[in-house]
């Protein structure tokens, strides 16, 4: 049988369900759910652990973020006779610190010690270890400071010329000023930083000397309105010296800044005064914000962060435990073949099983959600207003329709996981196997709730088809308030797309379930000799499933690892001739090198494996026809062109280069329809298909969709560049037209054969 | 009850590349009448025993179990057996009752037959005082002895046992032997597996030895006593199988 009939297909389906009985599933589904309760692990998982662990953090977060900014920070001070008035320190009580009104939070003040070359060194009691160390590094201070003072200069000079050096690129005279300050200022750090991460400062104020006299000077001068330029440009500045790889020395730094911006406005402020000038003058724009978002607003943009990325990865928790212990660990006690042996049949197991898992793990999403809710607006509750900063500005739970939409994303999500991990663990022979089969899906899936929560990606209409990032785009979208109307689409394609998968995923575990290889799988050394020779001697005319699949993923990493080859050499050269070029070797390095390796190396029948067959003369006539209708087809794929995403840069240059006139027409041709033709149907059509084939599972419009969601792009952008082309070519050279259709009824006529062997 | 012909089994294994498990047995077995399937480690016995459970399915040949087809009602054949094994198991976390009330309720019993049957095993394998201890807790005999009452609820006509007693410390071998014993005696149709030769002697009415996938020789036990001059079982037994090694050995 070449290829199943779709209505042979459809009778399976029917059988399938009529066979069913639903006593079966619903007996092994409350068995296993009452196994599943009786174990202390699974109910710590999916119960006790969330009860427990949000209110843990909370207050776990809540100390931890009240012991952690009281840690006090040393500043030194050099030269603080000479800052200017009013005073930025305050030295009444006993130790010295900024003065408490140059910072936003008054307590800010108390994390930062300041010791100044001002201050009398220690003696008697005071003269501690600590005091002594700190006292004999703020006098090396000293001694550094003109180095100090050098290195601030150098600074300046540095960022100027960067400036001068962007404005004016390509000026050879200031780029190497520029690299001969860069020099020098690299190589006074470097022997600054060598003395001050020894010391016990995290930041560091030199004050040249005499600078609060020149500020005056200045001042004086602004108010008597003389030209004051040439003095503010010869006054050296106070630097301030840190290390912001060092955590605490950035923190310190930071307030540090605070202070002495705040301060800074209030000399500037005298300084206008003085001179008899409007306190607004250095805001020539005043402009006023306005924030139009509520504040429950607000909160739901913070509770759409959170909670997609909790849902899902709650939901494929509460899955994975239990589908271990249900698949791998119901084998590993020995009481699979007892379940075997008895009448129910091999899907009403996986699918009592498949529900079971199901429940736990939406369980275990929701209780994770609702814990978290209740622990926060407990702790809301608890400190209104002040704590709320601290939670990242959560100041109330999500609406209720919102917490509806949860439960209702939670079932698509749920379904999918239990299923593909149900698969995974059934492949399993023992609870530690199934841990590590189950790990890669936890990966991708937060991968891909990762995704979700990056502040700029939105919900359109090609991610709603994707698995995991459809329904967490969607609650996002819900979560932040959108029209529900407008959403209405997302949410049929959304569940639609995701009932799609989960039934892939449950026909998957079935198939796994009724595999004698997998359910009797025997622990045995693995030996890459005694597998290779395995693989070569014993060959079948046409490839495994698995087989297949590992052609597709050696193209999907061929096709990744090829990425920067390609940029790196189309950068080099944009000529539409040399991209054209490239384009074709790239299909056939990582599309059809794979599968025609394959097929020679792992099966016995080449051409029963590509499926290399002439068509009959109904199918030519068909891709004639189809050829004919070309016009037609691509009406229709500009329609779709709201599903796909905008194409790449990259892709839209290769397209342009298509009309150039320029390139010789047999380029195009090559490059957009007989080599992707020709790859792919020798990967997808072929190899793969036959593959599936095998495993007795699929009609070849499943491969098709697989070949679309392989290469978006490809699949519209080929057909858009090859109808640019022969336009173009229509245009041109009368003489290629033959040629040309020639080539399109060539890559049509093997989807029409195909397509007519389906029905 | 069963008829076995020409069944074969065989498999894709990494290291030997394909392994012919069975190649084509052949037998009956009648109803009251015990079979016994005699066999080193490795023969083909658990193989032979799991096609005809439905557990796998053959390559070749074909099997009846109650008139129906291995291959074609598995569904059919499950609802008819009685299977036991070293690998079926009892869960952990059940109690006996409600282990085999389980398996009661799968095979689609009655309710109220169901509890009667329930009652009427348990007191006949005089397992009353541990039906609420769960499967964790149970010791070996305990565990057979359910595994025997799940295997018989639903009071089958052929039962299957593989290699039932090993592992079994004498004094379980025996109650489990007995309760086979019986079981003969209410008419089913029983096949055994074992290596152990004494367990043989004593239960079957027909043997079949079986090695490397093939059945050497098979009948009563006076049969093969008369047909091979040896009298000691025993004897018997290592003398066919050593001319089965003997002429592999010949014919690489």
């Amino acid at each position: 049988m070449h290829h199943r009939s779709r209505s042979g297909w459809r009778l399976w389906a029917v059988k399938a369900f009529k066979r069913m009985s639903y006593k079966n599933t619903r007996l092994i589904f409350l068995r296993e759910v009452r196994d599943q309760l009786r174990d202390r692990r699974t109910l710590f998982m999916v119960a006790v652990l969330p009860l427990l662990l949000y209110p843990a953090l909370g207050v776990g977060m809540a100390q931890m973020l009240s012991t952690f900014s009281e840690q006090t920070r040393l500043v030194l001070v050099v030269g603080a006779d000479d800052l200017p008035d009013p005073p930025l320190l305050d030295g009444a009580q006993g130790d010295t610190r900024f003065v408490t009104s140059w910072f936003g939070v008054a307590e800010d003040s108390e994390k930062l010690r300041v010791l100044t070359d001002a201050m009398p060194a220690p003696a008697g009691v005071e003269a501690t270890e600590v005091a002594v160390r700190e006292r004999q590094f703020l006098d090396e201070a000293v001694e550094f400071r003109a180095i100090i003072e050098k290195l601030g200069q150098l600074t300046r000079q540095r960022e100027a010329l960067e400036l001068k050096a962007s404005a004016d690129a390509g000026n050879k005279a200031v780029q190497q000023e520029y690299d001969a300050v860069f020099a020098d200022e690299l190589h006074l750090k470097q022997q600054v930083d060598a003395w001050f991460r020894t010391g016990p400062a995290q930041v560091l104020i030199v004050v040249p000397r005499g600078f609060s006299g020149l500020l005056s000077e200045i001042s004086v001068g602004l108010a008597n309105r003389d030209d004051v330029n040439e003095l503010i440009a010869q006054t050296p500045r106070p630097v301030i010296v840190q290390n912001s790889a060092d955590e605490k020395s950035m923190i310190a730094a930071r307030r540090v800044r605070e202070a002495i911006r705040n301060w800074n406005q209030s000399v500037l402020g005298a300084r206008l005064k003085a001179a008899n000038l409007p306190a607004s003058l250095p805001e020539a724009v005043d402009t006023t914000g306005v924030d139009l978002a509520a504040e429950e607003e607000l909160t739901a943009s913070m509770w759409s962060k959170m909670f997609p990325i909790l849902l899902v990865m709650m939901s494929v928790t509460g899955a994975f435990y239990p589908a271990i212990d249900l698949g791998a660990g119901e084998k590993e006690r020995g009481t699979m073949e007892t379940l075997l042996i008895s009448p129910a049949k091999r899907s009403e197991i996986v699918l009592g099983k498949f529900f079971t898992i199901m429940l736990f793990s939406v369980a275990t999403a929701l209780l994770n959600l609702v814990s978290m809710g209740i622990t926060f607006s407990y702790l809301l509750s608890m400190s209104a207003g002040g704590a709320a900063t601290k939670l990242g500005g959560l100041t109330s739970l999500p609406p209720l329709a919102s917490l509806c939409w949860v439960v209702v994303l939670v079932l698509p999500l749920a379904s999918l996981f239990s299923a593909l991990s149900l698969a995974l663990a059934m492949f399993a022979r023992s609870n530690k196997e199934g841990q590590y089969y189950l790990t890669p899906l936890l990966m991708i899936t937060m991968g891909l709730a990762m995704f979700c929560v990056s502040p700029s990606v939105e919900i359109n209409p090609f991610y709603s088809v994707y698995p995991v990032v459809g329904p967490g785009l969607l609650l996002k979208a819900l979560l932040l308030g959108q029209p529900i109307p407008h959403l209405m689409a997302y949410l049929c394609s959304v569940l639609l797309s995701s009932t799609v998968y989960s039934l892939m995923a449950l026909w998957w575990a079935i198939e796994q379930f009724k595999s004698e290889e997998v359910l009797f799988r025997e622990a045995e050394r693995f030996e890459l000799k005694a597998w290779l020779r395995h693989v070569a001697r014993d060959r079948d005319p046409t490839p495994s499933s698995t087989e297949a699949g590992f052609c597709l993923v050696l193209i999907l990493v061929l096709q990744f690892a090829s990425f920067g080859v390609l940029s790196s050499a189309l950068q080099k050269s944009d000529s539409p001739d040399w991209m054209l070029k490239l384009q074709t070797i790239y299909l056939i390095v990582t599309v059809a090198t794979p599968p025609l390796l394959m097929a020679a190396m792992l099966t016995t029948s080449i051409r029963k494996t590509l499926k290399l067959f002439w068509p009959g003369w109904k199918m030519l006539g068909v891709a004639t026809l189809l050829a004919v209708l070309q016009p037609l087809s691509m009406e229709m794929l500009a329609r779709l062109k709201w599903f796909f995403p905008e194409p790449s840069a990259g892709v839209k240059q290769l397209m342009a280069s298509v009309s150039s006139t320029d390139v010789h027409w047999l380029l195009p041709l090559l490059a957009f329809a007989v080599a992707p033709a020709i790859c792919e149907e020798l990967a997808f059509r072929g190899f793969i298909l036959s593959g599936l084939e095998r495993a007795k599972c699929v009609d070849s419009d499943s491969a098709l969709v697989v070949r679309l969601r392989t290469d978006p792009h490809g699949a519209s952008a080929g057909v858009q560049c090859f109808a640019a082309g022969n336009r173009h070519r229509h245009d041109g050279d009368q003489q290629s037209q033959p040629a040309t259709r020639g080539a399109v009824s060539l890559s049509v006529q093997r989807h029409a054969r195909a397509a007519a062997a389906t029905q | 009850m069963i008829e076995v012909q020409n069944l074969s089994k065989r498999f894709s294994d990494m290291r030997r590349g394909y392994v012919t498990a069975l190649a084509g047995v052949t037998f009956h077995v009648n109803p009251g009448e015990i079979f016994g399937l005699l066999g080193p480690n490795g023969a083909g016995k658990t193989t032979c025993l799991r096609m005809l459970s439905t557990v796998l399915r053959p390559t070749g040949g074909r099997a009846l179990v109650a008139g129906h087809d291995v291959a074609r009602h598995p569904g059919r054949v499950r609802a008819s057996i009685g299977f036991m094994s070293n690998n079926t198991g009892i869960y952990d976390r059940m109690t006996a009752w409600e282990l085999v009330e389980y398996y009661g309720r799968l095979y689609g019993i009655e309710e109220e037959a169901l509890q009667t049957r329930l009652n009427e095993v348990f007191e006949t394998l005089q397992m009353n005082d541990f039906r609420d201890v769960l499967g964790s807790k149970m010791s070996t005999g305990m565990k057979q002895k359910v595994s025997i009452a799940r295997t018989i609820v639903h009071n089958p006509p052929v039962l299957i046992f593989d290699e039932p007693t090993t592992g079994l410390d004498v004094l379980v071998a025996r109650a489990v032997v007995k309760t086979i014993e019986s079981l003969k005696g209410q008419g089913k149709c029983i096949i055994f597996s074992t290596h152990i030769m004494r367990e043989v002697e004593k239960l079957c009415d027909r043997i079949a030895i079986i090695h490397r996938g093939e059945i050497l020789a098979q009948g009563t036990i006076p049969e093969l006593e008369e047909r091979y001059g040896q009298p000691d079982m025993e004897e018997l037994f290592f003398e066919l199988i050593q001319r089965k090694e003997a002429e592999v050995a010949a014919s690489r």
